[in-house]
């Protein structure tokens, strides 16, 4: 057992997968990260996520083409995320309220479309998947060539964005004032930016990156669709905005962590059959829960995150 | 001069009424647009739900666990706290609840159920104070925590009823001894005595919450829990106690549906109870009474869909988005009547009817 988990073309393959289920949490994150840097926190993402794993799946296995598969999951995420946006920015009512109303409706949406489509059916059905990038030569080098060199396309997406993102908040300045919006909104208003306009953008961000990670699961991760697919990734997502402190060095951290945690769980799954996986399956969900044991960073959230604004109130 | 508790009362009774009609309506839209007579269908669910007296029972053992998870949700809102995890807390309630009393107590009878019920109770309590812990005394976001443990409560379930606690060869456990299970109340129909502890519950939270001091200062920590800070309120401590109990009324209502409705655990049990509690309580303008009535409204919902998809083939989904927008509606139409030009509309509005 223990040769087996030493060798290297394990620890190759381990972080290989580390990198597959860390790419929808790292996009979610850094969809909501969008969001709350815009004082907008949505708990919704599990809704969205389903919901663009639902339409991505029907429309890359309509399509057989696995991308726009994935570009109409992010469509999704956005409309389904513009009920949100409206009722909380314009109509200002409560942000969490609104959210756990997206994860309620996108499943009940997601079922229904599927029903609609496939009928009631019990068998799993096979959509097309977005095959891995392969370099020849290079990804034959053991545990980097894989790790580097044999990723789904989408994964490099979630890193390059990752890396965009970094520098927009940090280096530019729309991706200040896009901050300023969520620390002082009235602030940002008399410099002249829009906030209810920036607002909804942020909000429009938030949901084509949570409907893409949902895609993701369908139509590169999967191959297929089941009701739950989800599984909580949202919440794990939103978590690690929390525990990368609103940072995208830190959430990037926190998105491989929760990713390394889960393809140790699925490895063990295989290797050690005597664990009951049920119990190995709840490791990414305590290992979340130990994170924000350890840290908590509420200090670091962005000043008005999460409050309703009117350039009347005073 | 009408007394402006009581304009609020008529203000959020009306807020629900015209949420579900609404999301009712748009429910007959998705009907059409599938093709199907919107008349017909919402007649079958009308019929699956009143039709006969075995309809009727079963709209009362579906709102059972509702109204369990719902008063959940009220309690733990009204100290300022979303407990999400009221599936987590539920299903611990009810693995508890079988593991007692099917593998340790050597006795059945009466004494076994109420020992049962208790267990199950305590169960929840232990499966909510984790996250009002580390809420209170770390600052953990509750929501995240409380949800997060619903996955393992499944998984543990899932772990028991397919190991340790399997019955045979199928991923179910056994059940519970036929003179352990909750009463029936009616020939030919499931209903059973668990929806007397649930409206037995229901009047004791209204009165905790409205009635005693205890239940004032948690409304207190609830709607400022810096004034109540400052008023000499213990708020870690209530906000903790508050997801206990919280936690404790899911958990009851685990061991009741288990005792009384499906008697033993397997794939599935539970699901998505929390988060329709969350629903019903927040429709429910977080009354207890009120949310006790939109719980039936939605086992009613539920018990008519299962008919309306047999007899017409619309899938019991359509109900389910219905209940969503009745949220997403009753929530916006508070917002709106929160908006500064709309308030004073509306207090014009009521200046007029009393004059």
């Amino acid at each position: 057992m223990m040769d087996t988990v030493f060798s290297v073309q394990f620890l190759g393959s381990l972080l290989q997968s580390t990198l597959r289920v860390t790419t929808p949490l790292l996009l979610v994150a850094l969809g909501e990260l969008y969001g709350e840097r815009a004082g907008m926190i949505n708990i919704g993402l599990d809704g969205i996520m389903t919901f663009g794993a639902t339409v991505g799946f029907i429309v890359g296995y309509i399509t057989v083409n696995p991308l726009m598969g994935l570009v109409a999951g992010s469509l999704a995420g956005v409309l389904i995320n513009m009920i949100y946006a409206y009722s909380t920015i314009s109509l200002r009512s409560g942000q969490i309220i609104n959210g756990m109303a997206l994860n309620i409706l996108a499943p009940a949406l997601s079922v229904f479309m599927f029903r609609q489509y496939f009928g009631v059916t019990t068998k799993l059905i096979q959509g097309t998947v977005l095959a891995s990038v392969y370099i020849p030569v290079l990804s034959d080098i053991p545990i980097l060539g894989p790790l580097l060199f044999r990723q789904n396309p989408i994964t490099y997406l979630a890193f390059v964005l990752a890396i965009l993102t970094a520098i927009f908040f940090n280096k530019t300045k729309p991706g200040l004032d896009y901050r300023a919006v969520g620390e002082f909104p009235r602030a940002a208003e008399t410099l002249g930016i829009h906030v209810t306009k920036m607002k909804y953008i942020a909000t429009g961000m938030c949901g084509l990156l949570a409907g893409l990670g949902g895609a993701y699961l369908s139509t590169c991760y999967m191959g297929t669709y089941s009701e739950g697919v989800v599984a909580g990734r949202g919440f794990i997502a939103l978590s690690a905005v929390i525990f990368g402190g609103w940072r995208v060095r830190g959430l990037v951290l926190a998105t491989l962590l929760f990713g390394f945690t889960d393809a140790v769980q699925l490895r063990f799954q295989t290797i050690l059959p005597v664990i009951p996986y049920q119990i190995l399956a709840m490791l990414p969900y305590l290992a979340t829960i130990g994170a924000l044991f350890l840290m908590h960073n509420s200090g670091l959230a962005p000043k008005a995150n999460g409050l309703p604004y009117s350039r009347e109130d005073h | 001069m009408l007394g402006s508790r009581f304009k609020n009362t008529i203000m959020k009774v009306s807020i629900s009424i015209i949420s579900i009609l609404g999301a009712i309506l748009i429910g007959a839209v998705i009907i059409a647009s599938v093709g199907e007579n919107v008349f017909i269908a919402y007649g079958f669910l009308l019929r699956g739900a009143f039709g006969n007296s075995r309809a009727v029972g079963e709209t009362l053992v579906k709102a059972t666990p509702l109204i369990f998870t719902a008063l959940a949700a009220v309690f733990s809102y009204r100290c300022g706290m979303f407990n999400l995890g009221a599936e987590g807390q539920f299903i611990m309630g009810a693995v508890a609840a079988s593991w007692i009393s099917v593998t340790i107590l050597p006795f059945g009878g009466i004494i076994n159920t109420l020992l049962s019920l208790l267990v199950g109770a305590l169960a929840g309590g232990v499966w909510g104070a984790i996250p009002g812990l580390l809420k209170a005394y770390r600052g953990l976001n509750e929501m995240i925590v409380s949800i997060l443990l619903n996955y393992v409560a499944t998984l543990f379930m899932a772990f028991l009823y397919s190991g340790p606690l399997m019955e045979k060869n199928i991923p179910q456990t056994a059940a519970v001894f036929d003179d352990v299970k909750l009463t029936r109340l009616l020939e030919g129909s499931r209903v059973h005595s668990g929806i007397f502890i649930a409206v037995g519950v229901a009047i004791l939270v209204t009165y905790f919450l409205f009635k005693t001091a205890k239940g004032y200062q948690l409304r207190v920590v609830g709607l400022n829990p810096i004034a109540a800070k400052v008023n000499g309120l213990p708020v870690k401590k209530m906000i903790a106690s508050a997801f206990v109990v919280s936690g404790m009324i899911a958990g009851l209502g685990g061991a009741t549906e288990l005792l009384g409705s499906s008697y033993r655990l397997m794939a599935g049990f539970g699901q998505g109870f929390g988060f329709d509690g969350v629903a019903i309580a927040l429709i429910g303008q977080l009354h207890p009474i009120g949310a006790g009535l939109i719980a039936y409204l939605f086992a009613v919902l539920r018990t008519g869909a299962n008919t309306m998809q047999i007899a017409t083939g619309i899938t019991t989904a359509v109900v389910d988005i219905v209940q969503a927008v009745i949220i997403i509606f009753a929530v916006a139409a508070t917002a709106i009547t929160a908006l500064p030009g709309v308030k004073a509309i509306v207090n014009r509005k009521w200046r007029g009817i009393e004059q």
